[in-house]
């Protein structure tokens, strides 16, 4: 409150006379192009959603549009797999695997981690070989790999990575991409027909009450030995509506009967 | 083979596709030279004229069978007139849709004419390489592509030396899995490139810029069949075949409450109800309560809408697509709008994630669907899901999300009661949701 009564807006409205006439800050862009250094690429930053998540799901996209390879990245996919991406020459592999891990922040003996040690890569060059080291065979790459092992695993992809000089983002993206293609050792997999006859009689509720049953969702990982749920590519051809497989084979399933006939499957997988 | 029955068409429905009467050996190269295979490609391979069997097509007015409808003609001189080194032509047999084989069974008793005009394009466009796109799980297709394309190859028809002509087309066969979208034509050059499938912005179309960068040309295996009768049949006749703007004939899978479900022959523009009879008509107690037309991603048409023709523009007007080709029969067991909120479901479930629109939008329809059907509806729900619906159209990538939203949208077009039964009243006339159930299980406050 001052003394002088209407002074306060006398002293407001001389500084925006005084803005008035100086010079302006604001750019009509696109007509007019900012001054930016040419190689100005902006701040990197991590978003976080209003409850306080982090927004990143690790899809490696950035890491792979980053021209000069300076994009590192560690954590969790959607899936709850744990992921570093190293770029495709690997001359700093031993710092850019330090330094992810440690800004990951995430202690380094890991389930998903645990990929790197047992594996014995050497089968993998012979693969590559056999497709020339093309990356752009990598779908085939991946199923030829993934029918020697049985999953993908990532030291496996690292390795593709180095050898053909793919990103391992780009490996890592078609790999999650496809439904066929996992990184988890195999157990039972129930599949779901989702066709529209299937849905027609009902398979979506069948399929909700094999997800809380069996304590996963469709196309999610689950942890070796236990029960993968899938949805089945395509009706098999015969088979009653709605359809439901294990190992391939159709199960005499219903709607009511599903909740028992899943409790049993998961009671005798678990043991 | 693949296990689907062929239905028997009436006389007055013309066979373009499948063989008028089953071969014995449909992979029995000789027989099928002798009923006049390979003649289309050969007089094509004669034709003095540079771009004659371009503008033989342009002239027949065919439009492709896939859901797009687009001119075929335009696209092939597009294709060809793209200065490129190399060029492609990739048959799209993927048929994404669960429920459908008509592809495959197309694949596997008429391999030759699917072969032949893939060969007319190849050599039209000037592509040497031709690119078949399977499903990895069809094993029997795949066997029987691969025996036919063997087959045409020792005998000359395709391969280093094109009937003498000395052109190059060589056949590769590529199964794909994994992903529902792979139907798509960018998602699928993707998927054929190794990388993962999502879809990209066209133009610039895949017939200037496809697979690897090169001039593409993209069908499914039902355009590719029709070629060879296009040009042999001469022009003049073809269109009179089916509705004026859609010449040629398109094969249907037809099931649900029908009394012989199967895949059946029409023309294009045959109605509904003509499409029904092929398969038996609707056995009582039966009754139709509603027809999905156009697979997963389809519309949910009301029985008046027995009348509507069986093409691109009819089932658009109506609230429909092509799509896959496939029509199921609802009966009165079946609630609609459990029904749209469950396919609403399923495409979101599918989206690949590269937009917004598809990745957050279909999320929030299929949201709204399940509202609707717990008995849990906000305020102005339905203004909402067409308000979203609309935006979603709008901006939308590619048909998979602008399709997604059909289900939804004709529920609230031709349903209107049944929906304001759940949202109103809390009931469902067809007694499969439980919205009382579900509304009473809501906490207060």
């Amino acid at each position: 409150m001052s003394f002088v009564p209407g002074l306060g807006i006398a002293k407001g409205m001389a500084l925006t006379l005084r803005r008035f006439f100086e010079p302006k800050a604001t750019i009509q862009y696109p007509e007019t192009a900012p001054d930016i250094a040419v190689r100005f690429r902006g701040r990197l930053q991590l978003l976080y959603d209003e409850l306080g998540n982090l927004k990143c799901e690790t899809c490696f996209q950035c890491a792979q549009a980053c021209p000069v390879e300076c994009i590192d990245m560690g954590g969790f996919d959607t899936m709850g797999r744990f992921h570093v991406h190293w770029g495709a020459p690997e001359q700093y592999a031993e710092r850019r695997e330090k330094s992810a891990l440690r800004r990951s922040g995430r202690p380094v003996p890991d389930p998903a981690y645990s990929h790197f040690d047992p594996v014995d890569t050497a089968v993998v060059e012979g693969i590559l070989e056999k497709y020339d080291f093309d990356p752009r065979q990598m779908l085939a790459i991946l199923e030829s790999i993934q029918r020697t092992y049985g999953y993908l695993p990532v030291a496996a992809l690292k390795r593709v990575s180095q050898v053909s000089g793919a990103p391992y983002a780009l490996i890592y993206g078609t790999g999650t991409y496809y439904s066929h293609l996992r990184f988890e050792k195999p157990g039972h997999i129930v599949a779901v027909c989702l066709c529209t006859s299937c849905l027609v009689a009902g398979s979506s509720r069948i399929a909700g009450t094999l997800a809380r049953e069996l304590g996963t969702e469709i196309g999610r990982g689950s942890a070796a030995g236990r029960v993968d749920l899938k949805q089945l590519p395509s009706h098999v051809p015969g088979a009653t509506s709605p359809l439901v497989t294990l190992d391939g084979k159709p199960q005499p399933v219903t709607a009511t009967g599903v909740a028992a006939w899943a409790r049993a499957l998961a009671g005798r997988s678990l043991t | 083979m693949t296990a689907a029955s062929i239905l028997a068409t009436p006389a007055r429905f013309p066979r373009l596709l499948l063989p008028a009467t089953p071969a014995q050996d449909p992979l029995d190269l000789d027989a099928a030279l002798a009923a006049g295979a390979f003649a289309s490609l050969r007089s094509a391979v004669d034709e003095p004229r540079a771009g004659g069997v371009i503008d033989a097509l342009v002239e027949s007015g065919m439009r492709g069978r896939g859901s797009g409808g687009f001119p075929i003609g335009e696209k092939w001189r597009a294709c060809a007139r793209t200065e490129a080194d190399r060029r492609f032509v990739v048959i799209n047999a993927y048929q994404a849709d669960p429920a459908v084989l008509t592809d495959r069974v197309l694949l596997e008793t008429n391999p030759y004419a699917v072969i032949e005009g893939a060969a007319i394009a190849a050599f039209a466009v000037g592509a040497s390489e031709v690119v078949v796109a399977l499903r990895a799980e069809a094993a029997d297709t795949i066997q029987a592509v691969e025996t036919a394309v063997t087959a045409a190859e020792a005998a000359g028809c395709i391969g280093g030396d094109v009937l003498g002509s000395g052109a190059e087309i060589h056949f590769s066969i590529k199964p794909l899995q994994g992903s529902y979208l792979l139907g798509e034509e960018t998602v699928l050059l993707k998927g054929l490139e190794g990388r993962r499938g999502q879809p990209e912005q066209q133009p610039p179309y895949s017939t200037t810029r496809g697979l690897f960068g090169a001039p593409t040309l993209i069908h499914g295996p039902q355009t590719f069949a029709a070629v060879p009768t296009i040009l042999s049949g001469g022009i003049a006749g073809f269109p009179e075949t089916g509705a004026q703007a859609f010449a040629g004939t398109i094969l249907i899978q037809i099931s649900g409450a029908v009394a012989r479900p199967g895949i059946a022959e029409v023309p294009f523009g045959v109605t509904i109800q003509e499409i029904l009879d092929v398969a038996g008509g609707v056995p009582s107690p039966h009754k139709v309560k509603a027809l999905l037309v156009g697979g997963p991603s389809g519309g949910i048409l009301p029985p008046e809408s027995l009348s509507v023709g069986f093409d691109h523009d009819s089932l658009e007007t109506a609230g429909a697509q092509v799509g896959s080709g496939s029509i199921v029969v609802i009966d009165q067991h079946t609630c609609v709008v459990d029904l749209a909120a469950v396919l609403t479901r399923y495409c979101a479930d599918q989206a690949c994630g590269k937009t917004i629109p598809c990745r957050i939008g279909l999320r929030r329809l299929a949201e709204i669907g399940a509202r609707i059907c717990e008995g849990q509806p906000r305020a102005d729900e339905i203004a909402r899901l067409t308000d979203l619906s609309a935006d979603i159209v709008g901006s939308a990538l590619c048909d998979h999300e602008r399709r997604a939203t059909l289900a939804l949208l004709s529920v609230v077009r031709y349903f209107r009661d049944e929906l304001d039964a759940h949202i109103v009243r809390n009931t469902c006339p067809a007694g499969v949701c439980q919205p009382k159930a579900a509304a009473r299980a809501r906490p207060v406050g």
